[in-house]
């Protein structure tokens, strides 16, 4: 159980009602996690949602066995881990406290099982996710094009170029 | 008004049940383009969804340095321009017909007031824009990564 004035410091559920709050709250707990946690693991299930409310956490990628880039800082009031109630639960990244954190996390199946049973909460967050989503592509594919502007061979190795589009 | 057979053969669409398509359909209308009509504009808030019927459209992207390149080449059965469902989201890209083309669209805004009236299509249409989105997001992800390692100041440490 978590307050609702902990949830209302999350980003994604900014625009979310009290009454669904509080089905979030019920399910939820507060979690403490020491310096250089790993939450998260690359390829690896996951199976919790996590709402980070104080500490930062490294999201990263490898891109060769010597070299690692963080591709993101995460701060307060954002939220990692959606896989966690996804059909491929794999992660694709690894997630690493960089400090003490404090974060509400919730099991992905409990979640999974509330928007089967509150299609309102599921819109919400669906609405959410996709306006995170969106925002980080809005971001990659700007730096992409760049990319791509200035070294116009980097497009014939890039296949599929028309998925930056998002055209479903 | 369009009519849920015709909503059907858009892929975003295929696999709704049909009283959301039928609902859908009440808040969609056909529009026809003529060739070289500029849909909408980079970076423009966008208040559309559309669905091609047919034609074709290209959409373009144009950098800060000025050049610009054909990111897609949109053919019946596809749609764009979802990020409207999105608030506070643009478009990144211009969608411009590359023939006449008949489009459907339909209003964020109507679209909203729907969700709003009946969740399970709001759960429904959102769940699917993520389907879609999740591994574009990945995609995006190794692109930019890839374009990182052909960068020389990133390759030499490779």
């Amino acid at each position: 159980m978590v307050k609702l004035e902990d949830l209302k410091r999350i980003n994604l559920l900014k625009n979310v009602p009290d009454h669904l709050l509080e089905l979030i709250a019920a399910r939820a707990q507060l979690s403490i996690f020491g310096a250089d946690t790993e939450l998260i693991s690359v390829n690896e299930d996951v199976n919790v949602f996590y709402m980070l409310i104080m500490g930062q956490v490294a999201i990263k990628k490898e891109i060769s066995p010597n070299l690692e880039v963080i591709m993101d800082y995460l701060q307060s009031g954002a939220s990692f881990g959606t896989s966690a109630f996804m059909e491929d639960s794999k992660a694709s990244y690894t997630a690493v406290c960089q400090e003490p954190c404090e974060a509400i996390t919730i099991a992905g199946d409990h979640l999974a099982s509330l928007f089967e049973d509150n299609h309102e909460l599921a819109f919400h967050m669906m609405l959410g996710i996709a306006a995170q989503y969106k925002h980080k592509m809005d971001m990659r594919a700007q730096m992409i094009i760049k990319a791509v502007n200035e070294n116009p061979d980097l497009k014939n190795s890039i296949k599929n170029f028309n998925d930056l589009t998002l055209v479903a | 008004m369009v009519d849920k057979d015709t909503l059907k053969k858009i892929g975003f669409l295929k696999d709704m049940p049909d009283p959301v398509l039928e609902k859908i359909g009440t808040i969609a209308r056909v529009a026809t383009f003529d060739e070289e009509t500029i849909i909408f504009r980079q970076n423009q808030k966008l208040a559309l969804i559309y669905m091609l019927v047919s034609g074709k459209v290209f959409l373009n992207s144009r950098s800060s340095s000025g050049h610009s390149i054909t990111l897609d080449e949109v053919t019946p059965g596809r749609t764009f321009g979802l990020s409207a469902l999105i608030e506070e989201s643009s478009g990144t890209f211009s969608a411009v017909c590359a023939e006449a083309s008949s489009i459907i669209t339909i209003s964020s805004e109507e679209m909203h007031s729907l969700f709003k009236s009946d969740f399970l299509a709001g759960h429904l249409i959102m769940a699917k824009v993520v389907e879609i989105f999740r591994p574009r997001m990945e995609k995006h992800t190794r692109y930019f990564i890839h374009s990182l390692t052909t960068h020389p100041e990133v390759s030499r440490f490779i």
